[in-house]
């Protein structure tokens, strides 16, 4: 048994959980092995903890009590304040709220119009329900938000990826009670398979299990933006290009943001590295930081599994310009057909939030060997959810 | 009390503006230049105890323009700013496409702020220049703000090359100790009715527009009464600087031709290449630009510096609504 994400957000705060871990390191080239050493910013942050005894109790107490009680939540009626309130933690720098967001309503708020289209009768009410709460989120009369979102088009495709949800790929997810029900957070989750089903499919199971139903807004590569159709459907289904100004203002919209820090390295592992993370990139951490976010971690089991790649010929997918050129199983013997997914079983975990920003503050986002640290961090908790959940 | 110059007040943003400046209770003289004669709309400005003025000059010729602000008229109402709105109307670059080696609208606005500059009464100068003078990247999500990187490729279309000239012009003069410079950076402008201004794609008649295959790019979109009132805002607050002003709406590039009446026509991209190449070529002034980023990479202005600094938001929903005469149409109504 590893350590528990409880355990690993204290090591965060100076208590480094080494009785947990084992002593053949998970991960291929384990970044952690620097832990072993005397390092700089356990010293600072035990230095910090010694001095501030009232800031670390509360902070444990901010720790527990996001473990146990969910977040309050905006409501449409009567509803109070929203805001956990962390007294001791760093402020939220001041900014203009660049849109006031519609207030989603709950789905027990949601009241069905009769069933119109044949897609009304393919869904449950409960699902019609998600969909009517998702089209909340464009605010004014426009069918679009400003990145190009349209509940109607997500409403012709949430029927596919439903089906998709439950009889292709048979999702099993748990942990939903720590994504946040309003306010500004990321999720964090492990890369795979060579079509990004595992963002879809996370998508889904986050608007089917959360109330009001929020929607994920997944930062995909800017090459995805390029690709003819592609870059109107990511777009259309509430995609954002992963830039630092988008993902700061998501977050300042106060929105729910997915990323793979992976990137492409993750979509690209072989065989042989199925489940072992790669190096995570760190501009999530600096936007969780900036914007006072807290850092969901994600597993995905399952997605590893869906696209095997016996190999990845590099050369070649680089003079064509593509992010991987595979051969797998079924590829290229079976055209663009040996591409599609195999129907593994999915199951999404989510673990609970590291409040980074809580203790680093918008500050910590300038220090890159901070950055750097908890990143691997990060990975480290999502490396150890997917451990737990393969066996 | 301001008095205030205006260019091009004949063209119908510039009507807009003329409109909210004579009805503002902090504006004094109106002196309004445009290139045709007066509108008929003027009538009720024009009888009011002389303080809205109209002259037709030209503005991108060196010798009217600099007659204009050594003009009896000009000192008469004791201009002490210039609202320099470019020109946008139907009629726009047809005649004199090329002023001086550069077109009308570089050669315009160069010599607007020159004697600006030269002209020791004018205070201020609020200026709107385009949004299309960003550089847009892959994808529909382009969120810019004011330090976003500006489009400088020497092979950009034409109609947006002049908007960066112009910006560029502008922008030089930001830091100015005597005279304070506002340029607002505006993306497509739509008003009642279904007409569209300054987008490069789209301006002009309605009718055929060519759009990328396989690409719908978000377009940013602000109604002219909300252009007037952030030219006022601008006009009123005694910061300088560029903004982005935008309004709160935004939709693709397919839907807005719907809303405008025009016909969008999905065309490969080689072909619109080589639409835009061979048209270049030949010296053919097209009116709608025939290719670029901006036909297939959408963008939205990042509007909280002009919140801040001029206090400016848009007011203006921009939807389809049905007309007296039960029509459909693209309507903009304040909320």
């Amino acid at each position: 048994m590893t350590a528990t994400l409880t355990e690993l957000d204290s090591s965060v705060a100076g208590e480094i959980v080494e009785e947990g871990l084992s002593s053949k390191p998970a991960l291929g080239r384990d970044p952690f092995t620097e832990l072993s050493e005397p390092d700089p910013f356990i010293e600072r942050l035990n230095k910090l903890q010694q001095s501030s005894p009232a800031v670390r109790r509360e902070s444990q107490r901010t720790i527990l009590r996001s473990a146990h009680e969910p977040t309050p939540r905006a409501g449409t009626s009567g509803r109070t304040s929203t805001k956990p309130e962390h007294s001791t933690g760093p402020q939220r720098p001041i900014r203009l709220p660049l849109r006031s967001w519609a207030t989603t309503p709950t789905l027990g708020e949601i009241e069905l119009d009769d069933l119109k289209e044949l897609i009304d009768h393919l869904l449950s009410d409960h699902e019609r329900r998600v969909l009517a709460g998702l089209a909340q989120l464009v605010e004014g009369e426009a069918p679009y938000d400003r990145y190009g979102f349209s509940p109607h088009v997500l409403k012709r495709a949430f029927p596919i990826f439903h089906t998709l949800y439950r009889l292709y790929f048979r999702v099993k997810s748990e942990g939903h009670e720590h994504i946040p029900t309003e306010g500004p957070a990321i999720l964090a989750g492990n890369h795979g398979g060579l079509l990004p089903f595992d963002g879809a499919m996370g998508i889904v199971d986050i608007a089917l299990n959360t109330d009001p139903p929020r929607l994920a807004r997944a930062i995909v590569d800017r090459w995805a933006g390029s690709l003819p159709w592609v870059n109107i459907f990511y777009a259309r289904v509430g995609q954002v290009i992963g830039t630092r100004k988008n993902f700061a203002d998501l977050l300042g919209d106060g929105q729910l943001v997915m990323v793979f820090p992976e990137g492409i390295d993750g979509i690209r592992k072989t065989v042989a590295q199925r489940y072992r993370l790669q190096n995570f990139r760190v501009g999530f951490i600096e936007q969780a930081l900036r914007e006072q976010a807290p850092i969901v971690p994600m597993a995905y089991v399952g997605t590893d599994d869906q696209t095997p790649i016996l190999y990845d010929i590099k050369p070649l997918a680089k003079r064509l310009g593509l992010p991987v050129l595979p051969i797998t199983p079924t590829f290229p013997l079976l055209g663009p057909l040996g591409l599609l997914p195999y129907p593994v079983a999915y199951k999404i975990v989510y673990g609970e939030p590291l409040r980074f920003h809580e203790r680093f503050g918008p500050e910590g986002a300038d220090d890159p060997r901070l950055v750097r640290y908890l990143a691997n961090q990060v990975r480290r908790s999502v490396q150890l959810l997917v451990d737990r959940n393969r066996k | 009390m301001t008095n205030v110059l205006i260019t091009h007040a004949d063209e119908p943003l510039g009507r807009k503006v003329v409109k909210a400046l004579f009805h503002d209770g902090e504006v004094g003289n109106i002196l309004a230049v445009g290139g045709g004669p007066p509108p008929r709309g003027f009538d009720r400005y024009l009888g009011d105890s002389g303080r809205v003025q109209y002259t037709r000059v030209d503005l991108a010729k060196h010798r009217p323009a600099s007659e204009l602000f050594r003009g009896s008229a000009f000192r008469s109402a004791e201009i002490d700013t210039v609202i320099y709105l470019p020109r946008h109307g139907a009629t726009s670059s047809a005649a004199a496409p090329i002023v001086s080696g550069l077109p009308e609208r570089t050669a315009e606005t160069r010599l607007v702020l020159q004697n600006c500059l030269e002209t020791a009464s004018v205070q201020n100068l609020i200026a709107l220049g385009s949004a299309f003078v960003y550089r847009l990247h892959p994808g529909n999500s382009n969120r810019l703000d004011e330090d976003s990187e500006l489009d400088l490729d020497p092979d950009v279309i034409p109609q947006i090359r002049s908007w960066i000239d112009c910006d560029m012009i502008f922008h030089g003069e930001v830091h100015n100790d005597r005279m304070r410079v506002v340029l607002l950076r505006v993306p497509t402008i739509v008003a009642a009715g279904g007409y569209v201004y300054l987008n490069p794609s789209l301006e002009g008649r309605p009718g055929l527009r060519a759009r990328a295959l396989g690409y719908d790019p978000i377009c940013a979109l602000i109604s002219d009464k909300d252009v007037a009132r952030a030219l006022l805002a601008a006009l009123h607050v005694r910061n300088s600087g560029i903004f982005n002003i935008s309004g709160t709406e935004a939709v693709p590039l397919s839907v807005l031709s719907r809303w405008t009446r025009r016909v969008s026509i999905p065309v490969p991209g080689p072909i619109l290449r080589w639409i835009e190449t061979t048209t270049r070529m030949f010296g053919i002034d097209a009116r709608q630009a025939a290719d670029g980023d901006h036909l297939r990479y959408g963008f939205t202005l990042d509007t909280s510096r002009a919140e801040q600094e001029l206090g400016f938001r848009p007011i203006d929903r921009i939807g389809l609504a049905r007309a007296g005469d039960g029509t459909v149409r693209l309507e903009t109504a304040s909320v």
